[in-house]
């Protein structure tokens, strides 16, 4: 069994065009994890579009995907309304909450599309199938694909997903500011150098992933006066990965401040964090148009 | 609204230059072999696809055995882009140090194949139009 993983957005907060976000693209939150046949759809930010033209490429086959949102803020739901495949008939999209009758991912996702105040085109109009859906506390499998979630650090709420099959796992883990829940977090703060102590159910959320995905928006020196904002340094990401015996990590949501050069310092930032905490940790900042294969 | 009439001596003058569009056989994207049998060696890119192998019908041939006979594909994805493809190759195709199955490339992007190492550049050459008397 292969899991593919397309970055179709990276960016947090807003849209980036232009030529200083060429490389690690402008688009925001959204992450296409296939295996076989199965879709499965990590947020819908601007980059929901562009996997939206893509899939139309690949064929005429009625199209199944599977949406699970990190949270419902503007840069995680904003492709929405452009996502080609939810106008055309015979396709099916199915939007999950996390517990049963969770229906806040879909009723935000829809509700941009209830005025024209918002949006010209009415959810009523979209030809797919839409339905709510939940995962119900890590039963659910979508086509044999395990799917569990866990609730993160963010304003207004955010949550993480878990996807396995056949010993392979990918964790998408964006908008998450694990600084805040660490055990150490004042002298985590005060010493950017000290290992950072992370609390046990993320790690063990993220536990073995063959590739985890997550929050990296700032550099340490910038975090201080961010905090509270719901996102973390990202080399706190490199503690999670490295405590979680993670394979990748990629760091994701990059700051729409940060041009490719500020997100290239970050990612070798990282990785010299990383070489200090596990050799072995492969990371890379996420960036659009990149497609990993697992297994 | 406010008045220009300062600007008044101050007209546009309009220059006629004819301006040759460049072509992207004029700014080639390139594949440059840092490490491995020749290097260093320069490859530039014209076709929609090339594949790199060690095949001796590769659009480009790299004999080492390294390398799958089809090892990777460089597909034109756009004016001056082109996108990285794993053909199912024995050792992968490292982006960066990071295995990748595709991607899109970038100027100064590292591809390893093995010992083969490529830097890819997004053209090369003039980057200003030539103006055309």
């Amino acid at each position: 069994m292969t899991f593919y993983v397309h970055f179709w957005g990276t960016r947090g907060s807003i849209p980036t065009p232009g030529n200083l976000a060429k490389k690690y693209g402008g688009n925001t939150s959204c992450v296409e994890v296939r295996s076989d046949d199965t879709l499965l759809i990590c947020d819908g930010g601007t980059g929901l579009r562009e996997l939206g033209l893509d899939l139309l490429r690949r064929g005429d086959k009625p199209i199944t995907g599977h949406l699970f949102f990190s949270h419902t803020h503007w840069d995680h739901i904003q492709g929405f309304p452009f996502f080609t495949p939810a106008y055309r008939a015979d396709n099916t999209l199915r939007v999950y909450g996390t517990a049963e009758g969770d229906r806040r991912a879909f009723d935000l996702l829809s509700g941009q599309m209830r005025s024209v105040e918002y949006f010209p085109v009415d959810f009523a109009e979209l030809k797919a199938r839409i339905e709510p859906d939940h995962i119900d506390s890590g039963k659910r499998l979508i086509d044999g694909v395990r799917v569990r979630f866990f609730e993160q650090v963010h304003p207004g709420r955010s949550w993480a997903y878990s996807f396995e099959k056949d010993g392979q796992k990918v964790v998408f883990a964006t908008d998450n500011e694990i600084d805040l829940a660490l055990k150490n977090k004042d002298a985590a703060r005060a010493d950017p150098l000290l290992p950072r102590q992370l609390p046990e159910d993320l790690v063990e959320f993220a536990r073995g992933a063959d590739l985890l995905i997550a929050d990296g928006q700032y550099f340490d020196d910038e975090y201080p006066e961010r905090v509270g904002w719901g996102h973390p340094r990202a080399t706190t990401a490199v503690d999670l990965a490295a405590a979680a015996d993670v394979k990748q990590l990629a760091i994701f949501h990059h700051d729409p401040m940060h041009s490719d050069v500020d997100v290239d310092r970050k990612i070798v930032l990282c990785r010299e964090r990383a070489l200090r905490l596990r050799k072995d940790l492969v990371v890379f900042g996420a960036r659009e148009g990149l497609e990993l294969r697992l297994g | 609204m406010p008045k220009h009439d300062d600007w008044s001596d101050e007209a546009t003058n309009p220059i006629n230059v004819s301006i040759m569009p460049l072509s992207l056989e004029q700014q080639p994207c390139a594949l440059q072999m840092i490490a491995g049998p020749g290097a260093p060696k320069t490859f530039d890119l014209f076709l929609d696809e090339a594949v790199v192998g060690r095949a001796i019908d590769a659009d480009i041939p790299i004999n080492s055995t390294d390398l799958s006979r089809r090892h990777m594909m460089l597909k034109r994805s756009g004016p001056s882009q082109y996108t990285v493809v794993d053909l199912e190759s024995r050792n992968g195709v490292y982006l960066n140090g990071v295995k990748v199955h595709s991607a899109v490339l970038h100027d100064g992007d590292n591809l390893q194949l093995g010992t083969v190492m490529f830097v890819f550049h997004e053209g090369r050459g003039s980057t200003l139009p030539t103006p055309v008397p």
